[in-house]
């Protein structure tokens, strides 16, 4: 019959390290020299310099701890880790003590259970102790380890006389709540300000029992990646404000998904309960955004909600759009098709599609007779345009900015358009010592660094500046990160060449090492152009077709007025934003958390996301919309579920199919080539960009503006200026 | 080895079918995995082809092998934690589909029992074998974490490198 | 009583020579023999042998002062000697820090003999003062600036560093002051700056005021506290020899400590070492206060017996050694002994540490019989209390709850088995926290309950019997 595991038996299965990743597999043929060390009398090879605490966790003994982060400094004030090392006369903090050799560290011994045991209890003693009205009941780091390591008695006799210390709670604006009593002072929170998200809001005040996490002044704690406090308190005292008393941990139900806010493709864990969203939790993906979750990606999810399509609209003679059923809109969309020639229908994608919409659409619009595929993000066409794979990814990967000893970033300002690679900008920056040039608008991108000039100009004669001639000539792996709102210019494709130019007289010649990255903004573009769309909306402009599909697309890039007087304009989508407004016939689709689609992101990474729930009332998965239609029209596509719409899509591009894998497009030689014929000059201008201050970053798409929660951001952050 | 963990009890006993199939299962999969190479030619052991496809016998509904999609893959550490259990074995789950708030108590319900279900296995390989012998199409998330790089309490004051920290 | 090494340090001062190398050293270093002979009687420090000589602040204080007191004479010569013989006097002095902690000074300097990395190396005085109890280094300070100068200069000068930084408490203004125009006054002299002394060696002195923190007396802390940061202690390792202030190797000293220097290597490390007992060598700086007739700071040999040191120097203790109730030895944070132990225990590290106390700053608070020992040690725990940084959970949150249940003690509102579970609080905070503020806050409390304990239950008694008293007088 039924056999259930019990926990202990999966963990007694010896579990062998991980070292199955690029990064490990190059630390271990690095540094063959180990130091053997003793964990619990078990003999264990451990790289040198490593901590005792990584030392255990390599024989597979957990720590307990809570100032202690993998991603963060040490500080070793918790003083929870407190192991027995032979010959040490006190027990030693494992987090801050390095390994030496011969060491026998014991974690089970008296020693070492007393010592946690009155850490425990003092971490306890001022603790409000009322995990019952606390988000953090469930999932808290002092729930668990005070049942695993604490005593098991109580003689907090005092408290009856002068009762616990009770703190007064901070406002650090609209996404982070505090409640300071129960702040065990572990300073994980002030050391992610200070050091990944690169803004010194946060600091301690008072001595001794009075120390306190804070702002000093009250203020806004201004940072895109501030909610990532929530998850590395090891308490309750920071929680989400918008989160607070909705859910519990074990009424949740995780899936694995994807988000679409920003072309990064951060990894991120959908909590549902129900048929609702309650949170969003960010995923480790090393390659990607290692733990963090940028603000707008965790916590725009309420926009999920508001604003939604529940049901097919057409508009009736008032102007007015009215719900009508599945079929009636259907047909309606058939007729208009079928009343046009082929040609005269076009479409355009908006910024969080999924390849599997998107390659429904291509594939039903060119049965049709049609090729007017757009996006509304804009590249240049010219030249080798996007041909070239190469040319439109962040071709060094995320992680290759770890790697690279020197990067330029013209026109974008990564830390709005993309937070989390800018946070590993920051990251190497700070422990590679890499110097990083910037060309646009003066912006605080966390980090230092040398500003090159904010005009076309300096771009041209980038190979004066003293950071070129420094820095990135001498670089063995330079970058330039070239943003896309550059080559939205008018004369992007000048600039364009102008920067594959120089990155390939930086690349050394022989080296695999790809010089020249795009960095794309949101998170349909990269799949979108794999598949073939057409990047820009030029096409329909010119061509006024009268039949325009609107796929998830908001931002306006086509407005009414561009288009004829008899275009019947379809909006397929999420969202009643822009696109549904201008609509003429609406179908409801699904938003990236109801359904199970494909992204690929800045890098060319293909990832999916999962169902995390169903689709609000009768909006569909988008390429089953499509997939109907053609059935209507009497051109079925060759598809019916999702496993066959991905044979398609590996048909149209292997890559599309090959799930968090980088393919290396390495075109550089014959993309300058093609380019070479451009006449186009960059005209003398000076870069702009979208997003420069942190309150331009919230609203951004159909979900952020229908999320209240931005909405709030937004204000608090204006009445911060 | 393929250990089966159900989470949802109740949907476990209307599945009494479901049940029996993964018990069953399991057999031959031990069989398979500890099959001894050196007693090949031993008459008494009965040899079982690797390619063998117990769909047909399962119970499992036919819309149910065919269209499901499995995912293999391990369970990261949950961010808000610090803790790594039950991120140590690989896990099969199921899409979700055919979730629908309960009208009477506005709980959720579903008429989906294997999106419910996860199934633990201490490798991909394993993983792997179980769906290939239940007729289900997998995909296999690779671990994308790692163990930690060294890391050194002195680099917090380190005279001339950006680690140093200068404020707390 | 006193063996010949001393004579011939005398002799040494009146002629005005130096030792000189080694080999000649040996044969300076006469009759070896008797020096083996180990002394068994201390105290009773002669004149001609006392270090610092304007204690009292009797004479001038400013350079011209200092050098008709011997200060300043023939530096260059001692820094001429090298790096290694300065080492080898300190060593053979058998100097340990006079800070609290009593790590052997000539072993410190040694961890900075490594191969150059390139950074520079510096020299830090902890001048931060702040031991309850405590008075000696600000009475060198502004008194006898110059022998810190000059120590300053000889350390820095073994250990190869570029700069000393004297990190003063915040509160010694007058201190602050003296010490700063003595710094002039050595830089206008040449003697410290560039070419320090002729000697070649480039060496400044800086001097950093602290704002009133005692943590910031712990080297670690000191260090950031210099570094401009929250004085708030780091964890060891790296210790300050490896990653120190600016990330560079460095060595902290006490005051006394670098005071001291000079006249060792004037007079030599042999003549250091002729007093006190093996392992506690050299002369020491005794403050004594609280309930004794005469409290003052004086100079005394090593492993001198307490009750000779009191009675000698503080005009004992008032109302009669009889009256004596308890000492605490070593400032604040060492347990406390009763009278029992103090007849006969001797001021140096290993005998306190034997009497389960410690020899700490030398700082040593006298309680008579009329002293409520209960408060006193309940107004120390106040002052941890105060004073924990905060950066650490068990002296945060220990210190904290010791404090609570001290004061509910000092009245009685306490139960016996609250005694206890005292003494476990201040286990559980001794050995566990970041720097050894928690452990001299335990200390204190372990020393009462282990010495105190019936006067405590007898508290404890009252207090339930005057409730009682006050109860049934209420229901009459």
């Amino acid at each position: 019959m039924l056999r259930l595991l019990p926990n202990s038996r999966i963990l007694s299965k010896a579990i062998p390290p991980v070292n199955i990743s690029y990064k490990a597999r190059e630390c271990a043929s690095k540094a063959a020299e180990t130091v053997e060390v003793f964990v619990d009398d078990k003999p264990v090879q451990v790289q040198p310099g490593s901590t005792v605490l990584q030392a255990c966790a390599q024989a597979g003994v957990e720590i307990p701890r809570f100032c202690y982060h993998e991603r963060l400094s040490i500080a070793g004030n918790c003083r929870m880790c407190l192991v027995e090392v032979e010959r040490s006369p006190k027990p030693v903090a494992s987090c801050a003590m390095p390994v030496m050799k011969g060491m026998k560290i014991k974690t089970d011994s008296p020693i070492t259970k007393k010592a946690r045991e009155g850490v425990m209890e003092f971490l306890l003693v001022n603790h409000p102790l009322d995990c019952p009205i606390c988000d953090q009941g469930g999932e808290c780091d002092l729930q668990d380890q005070s049942m695993n390591f604490g005593s098991d008695k109580s003689r907090f006799t005092d408290n009856q006389f002068l009762g616990k210390r009770a703190v007064e709670d901070k406002d650090i604006g609209p996404l982070v709540k505090t409640i300071m009593t129960r702040c065990i002072q572990c300073t994980r929170c002030v050391r992610f300000a200070n050091e990944i998200a690169g803004v010194s809001d946060l600091g301690t005040t008072g001595r001794g029992n009075d120390l306190q996490i804070g702002t000093y002044v009250e203020k806004m704690f201004k940072s895109e990646l501030s909610g990532n406090v929530i998850d590395i308190c090891p308490v309750g005292a920071l929680t989400s404000k918008p989160y607070a008393f909705v859910a519990r941990p074990w009424e949740l139900r995780r899936v694995d998904s994807i988000d679409t806010m920003d072309a990064v493709g951060s990894n991120i864990v959908v909590c549902t309960r129900g048929g609702d969203i309650m949170r969003i939790l960010p995923r480790i993906h090393e390659g990607i955004n290692e733990e963090w979750l940028a603000d707008k990606s965790r916590f725009s999810y309420d926009g999920l909600k508001r604003q939604r399509l529940t049901s097919p609209m057409i508009k009736d003679e008032s102007g007015n759009l009215i719900s009508v059923d599945w079929e009636t809109a259907l047909l309606r969309v058939c007729d208009a098709i079928t009343s046009v020639k082929g040609a005269e229908i076009a479409a355009i994608a908006g910024g969080q599609v999924d390849a599997e919409a998107l390659i429904a659409m291509k594939d039903l619009l060119n049965k049709l007779g049609s090729e007017s595929l757009n996006t509304e993000e804009i590249f240049p066409m010219d030249g080798s345009g996007t041909d070239l794979r190469s040319n439109y990814l962040l071709n060094s990967s995320i992680e290759g900015i770890e790697e690279s000893d020197a990067i330029l970033l013209i026109g974008c300002n990564p830390r709005y358009e993309a937070p989390l690679l800018n946070a590993r900008i920051r990251k190497a920056f700070i422990h590679n010592e890499i110097e990083v040039g910037y060309l646009g608008p003066k912006i605080d991108l966390s980090y230092n660094y040398q500003h090159l000039g904010d005009t076309t100009t300096s771009l041209e004669n980038i190979k004066s500046s003293q950071f070129y001639k420094e820095h990135l000539s001498k670089a063995k792996k330079p970058m330039i990160i070239l943003g896309s709102s550059a080559l939205q210019r008018a004369d992007g494709t000048a600039v364009f060449a102008k920067t594959q130019q120089i990155s390939n007289e930086l690349k050394e010649a022989g080296s695999s090492w790809r010089v020249l990255n795009v960095l794309q903004r949101v998170a349909s573009q990269v799949a979108a152009l794999d598949i073939g769309y057409r990047p820009g909306v030029e096409n329909v402009r010119n061509n006024k077709p009268k039949v325009l599909f609107l796929l998830h697309a908001d931002n306006e890039t086509v407005r009414r007025e561009d288009l004829g007087k008899d275009c019947v304009v379809i909006y397929q989508g999420s969202h009643g934003d822009q696109g549904a407004l201008m609509a003429d016939i609406v179908l409801p689709g699904a938003a990236y958390t109801e359904k199970e689609g494909t992204y690929v992101n800045t890098e060319g990474r293909a990832q999916r996301t999962l169902v995390a729930v169903n689709p609000p009332g009768l909006a569909r998965n988008d390429w089953r919309i499509t997939r109907a239609l053609s059935e209507m029209i009497g051109q079925p596509l060759s598809y019916d579920n999702t496993n066959e719409i991905r044979d398609r899509l590996a048909e149209m591009s292997p890559n599309l199919v090959k799930f968090d894998t980088v393919e290396e497009a390495n075109y550089f030689k014959q993309s300058e080539e093609l380019f070479k014929d451009i006449k186009e000059k960059i005209k003398q201008d000076s870069f702009s960009l979208p997003m420069i201050q942190l309150k331009d970053y919230f609203m951004t798409d159909p979900i952020t503006r229908a999320s209240p929660t931005m909405a709030q951001c937004v204000k608090a952050n204006n009445k911060e200026a | 080895m393929a250990s089966l963990k159900v989470v949802n009890f109740l949907q476990v006993l209307s599945q009494r079918s479901l049940i029996r199939s993964f018990h069953a299962s399991n057999q031959h999969f031990v069989d398979i995995i500890h099959r001894p190479v050196t007693l090949s030619g031993d008459k008494n052991k009965i040899t079982i082809n690797n390619t063998e496809d117990i769909s047909v016998i399962s119970g499992v509904p036919e819309e149910h092998i065919k269209e499901r999609r499995v995912r293999i893959f391990v369970p990261p550490k949950n961010a808000m934690q610090s803790g790594t259990h039950g991120s140590k074995t690989w896990r099969l789950e199921f899409d979700t589909r055919e979730r629908w708030e309960n009208p009477l108590m506005g709980w959720s319900s579903t008429g989906d029992p294997l999106s419910n279900t996860h199934v633990e296995f201490s490798s991909k390989e394993d993983a792997a074998a179980f769906c290939e012998k239940n007729g289900w199409k997998y995909q296999i998330d690779e671990r994308n974490w790692l163990q930690t790089r060294p890391k050194s309490y002195g680099a917090n004051f380190s005279w001339n490198k950006r680690t140093r920290i200068g404020s707390k | 009583m006193a063996s010949l090494g001393k004579a011939g340090g005398l002799v040494r001062i009146l002629t005005g020579s130096l030792p000189k190398s080694s080999p000649v050293l040996t044969s300076v270093r006469f009759n070896q023999t008797d020096a083996k002979k180990e002394k068994t009687t201390f105290g009773n420090l002669k004149d001609e042998d006392r270090i610092f000589t304007n204690l009292y602040g009797r004479h001038d204080w400013r350079l011209k002062g200092a050098k008709s007191r011997g200060d300043w004479y023939k530096t260059r010569e001692i820094m001429d000697k090298g790096i290694e013989w300065i080492q080898k006097e300190i060593t053979t002095s058998g100097l340990r820090g006079r800070g609290g902690a009593g790590f052997p000074t000539g072993m410190k300097w040694s961890f900075m003999n490594r191969p150059d990395d390139g950074r520079p190396k510096y020299l830090v005085v902890n001048a931060d003062e702040g031991e309850p109890g405590t008075c000696k280094d600000r009475e060198i300070m502004r008194h006898d600036p110059h022998k810190l100068i000059e120590g300053c200069l000889i350390a820095g000068k073994a250990m190869g560093a570029r700069a000393a930084y004297i990190y003063i408490r915040g509160e010694f203004y007058y201190e602050a002051s003296n010490m700063n125009a003595a710094i002039k006054e050595a830089y206008d002299a040449g003697l410290i700056g560039k070419n320090a002394c002729n000697s070649g060696y480039d060496f400044d002195v800086y001097m950093h005021r602290g704002a009133g923190a005692y943590i910031c007396g712990e080297e670690t802390a000191l260090i950031e506290s210099l570094e401009g940061k929250q004085g708030k202690p780091r964890l060891k390792p790296p210790f300050p020899a490896d990653v120190g202030v600016f990330g560079c190797p460095t060595t902290v000293n006490n005051v006394e400590t670098i005071a001291v220097a000079p006249t060792i290597c004037r007079r030599g490390g042999e003549w250091f070492a002729q007093f006190g007992r093996d392992r506690n060598r050299g002369t020491k700086l005794f403050n004594i206060s609280g309930h004794v007739n005469n409290p003052c700071t004086v100079e005394e040999e090593m492993s001198v017996p307490l009750k000779d040191l009191i009675e000698r120097h503080a005009g004992g203790v008032r109302g009669g050694w009889d009256n004596l109730l308890a000492i605490i030895p070593g400032g604040s944070s060492v347990p406390l002994l009763p009278k029992s132990i103090c007849d006969d225990v001797l001021m140096d590290f290993d005998a306190l540490v034997q009497a389960q106390s410690g020899l700490g700053t030398a700082a040593i608070i006298v309680m008579n019989k009329q002293a409520d020992v209960v408060r006193c040690i309940s107004r120390l725990i106040d002052f941890y209390k105060h004073e924990s940084c905060g950066q650490c959970t068990p002296c945060r949150e220990g210190v904290h709850w010791m404090k609570k249940m001290m004061t509910r003690f000092v009245t009685g509102n306490a139960k016996v088995e609250e005694i206890d579970m005292l003494w476990e609080i201040s286990k559980q905070i001794e050995g566990h926290s970041i720097c050894a503020l928690g452990d001299g806050a335990a200390w204190p409390v372990q020393g009462l309950i282990r010495h105190f304990r019936p006067l405590l239950e007898q508290r404890f008694k009252d207090y339930e019997k005057s409730q009682e008293l006050q109860q049934s007088a209420q229901t009459i």
